[in-house]
């Protein structure tokens, strides 16, 4: 099987410029062509300040929450929308499934948080789950992002039991990220050992997909003017 | 921290590990319950914002014929909103939404591009009005949840029948004939199109509650103030509006 890489799961390029932003143009050009998960491109995304950063478990909590948020309502959005049900049935049953296991994780981590949850955001992801081709590339592409990100924070948690806890949460994207790439003819499991991606890496990659936008302003203190 | 995130006291202990000589295993924090797949969405609804002024056509195709221009700012200065009935993809692959739109004549429904909406909102509620007994009813996943006296337009400038949605919410202004709290909603009076603000229908409170129920307004559905408040509680933007 071909090599996936991000110029394969990224027609929008999103994650593109989400790249080029964070690495800049020449390293972004050279990660969009690497194979997804190769040691080169792990190599390059590696950044030496990430390593430094120190962060509470709330806010890795709550990082966590925001992802599996963002995930979950994409899931969920493209299955209330009908896209997910003109899809066959094999990428049905992994689309649904992956939809029920990220309100789980968002489920159980609101739970977790009580009120040190952040805000739920508003999601707007364009184009991305509106047709069954789309909605798979960018599938592909989130969960691979979601390993690499819950491998980079894992260690970096204090409590042993949230670290047993995140683990369990890791094993199940993996197999969810494997479970993608097998239905769109990639290789599952294309490297021996999963290199990890800092906090600050992933939160500029998924900040600048800029499916996570503000709400839209729907109120406003002034008086009517509507017929009376 | 620790206490905050103790493991849970029923997890399962280590023994076979212990007569290894090796410790227990870990006890997570948290484990998620099961996951449950997705319920019915008969009752889900979904509006998007317009994200850039853009041409509302009669088909998905970018040659078909406009039906309207949407702006991406109501009258109110809020952000224009869109109830979404419909997906397709045209023949250049290009994701196209049927919405329903806030323009004369009422029940105005056209396509645009995707591109040019932001990201889904979702609500479970429907709001119906009912003319002949002057009464509004909001539902929640299909439930009854509240009944209200309304008044309605009067003979003349009745309140437009059909299917509309919320678009806006305005608080905090000082005019009494509005009550505390007032919904713009996308359906427009026919006769008060000389209205400053485009004759649209508001549901709204009252300085005047003696008069609801009743049929007395220029189109607005009004509801007494204790009545607007409880449905402001639970009537989110976006919430589709039957009006018969």
């Amino acid at each position: 099987m071909t090599p996936l890489t991000i110029r394969d799961v990224d027609r929008d390029e999103a994650l593109g410029e989400a790249l080029s932003e964070l690495y800049g143009t020449t390293r972004a050009g050279f990660l969009r062509t690497a194979a997804l998960g190769s040691a080169a491109m792990l190599a390059t995304l590696l950044r030496p300040a990430d390593a430094a950063a120190q962060v509470s478990d709330v806010a890795i909590l709550n990082f966590g929450l925001r992802f599996e948020r963002l995930q979950a309502t994409f899931y969920t959005q493209a299955e209330e929308m009908g896209t997910i049900g003109r899809m066959k049935d094999a990428k049905q049953e992994w689309a649904r499934t992956l939809g029920a296991h990220e309100r789980a994780h968002v489920k159980i981590i609101e739970r977790v948080l009580g009120p040190k949850a952040g805000p739920r955001p508003f999601f707007d992801f364009g184009e991305a789950n509106e047709t069954p081709a789309a909605f798979t590339r960018t599938a592909v592409a989130m969960e691979d992002l979601t390993v690499a990100l819950l491998t980079g924070i894992t260690p970096q948690v204090h409590d042993r039991g949230l670290i047993s806890a995140f683990a369990g949460l890791l094993t199940v994207e993996a197999r969810h990220a494997a479970w993608a790439r097998h239905l769109v003819g990639a290789v599952p499991a294309p490297r021996a050992f999963d290199e990890a991606r800092s906090i600050d890496s992933v939160r500029g990659a998924v900040d600048r997909t800029n499916f996570i936008v503000g709400k839209p302003k729907t109120g406003a203190r002034r008086a009517p003017r509507y017929a009376g | 921290m620790t206490a905050a995130f103790a493991p849970r006291a029923n997890a399962p202990g280590g023994e076979p590990a212990a007569q290894l000589g090796l410790p227990p295993p870990g006890v997570p924090a948290f484990t998620p319950g099961l996951p449950r797949r997705l319920g019915s969405t008969r009752h889900l609804s979904h509006w998007a914002p317009v994200k850039r002024s853009t041409p509302a056509r009669s088909a998905p195709d970018r040659d078909a014929p406009a039906v309207a221009t949407l702006a991406t700012t109501t009258p109110e200065g809020t952000r224009n909103i869109v109830a979404v009935l419909a997906r397709r993809t045209d023949r250049f692959g290009r994701p196209w939404v049927r919405v329903r739109l806030a323009e004369l004549p009422n029940g105005t429904t056209g396509w645009v591009e995707r591109a040019a909406l932001g990201g889904y909102g979702t609500v479970d509620t429907r709001l119906d009005i009912d003319l002949s007994r002057l009464q509004a009813t909001l539902y929640r996943a299909g439930q009854p949840v509240l009944h209200v006296p309304v008044g309605v337009g009067a003979p003349g400038t009745e309140t437009p029948r059909g299917e509309f949605y919320v678009r806006n919410k305005l608080t905090r202004y000082r005019s009494p004939p509005y009550g505390p709290v007032a919904f713009g909603t996308s359906a427009r009076s026919p006769t008060a199109t000389d209205w400053p603000a485009g004759g649209f229908v508001g549901i709204h409170g009252t300085d005047r509650p003696d008069l609801v129920p009743g049929r007395v307004s220029h189109g607005c559905i009004r509801m007494r103030n204790e009545d607007i408040l409880a449905v402001a509680r639970q009537l989110p933007i976006g919430t589709p509006v039957t009006v018969h």
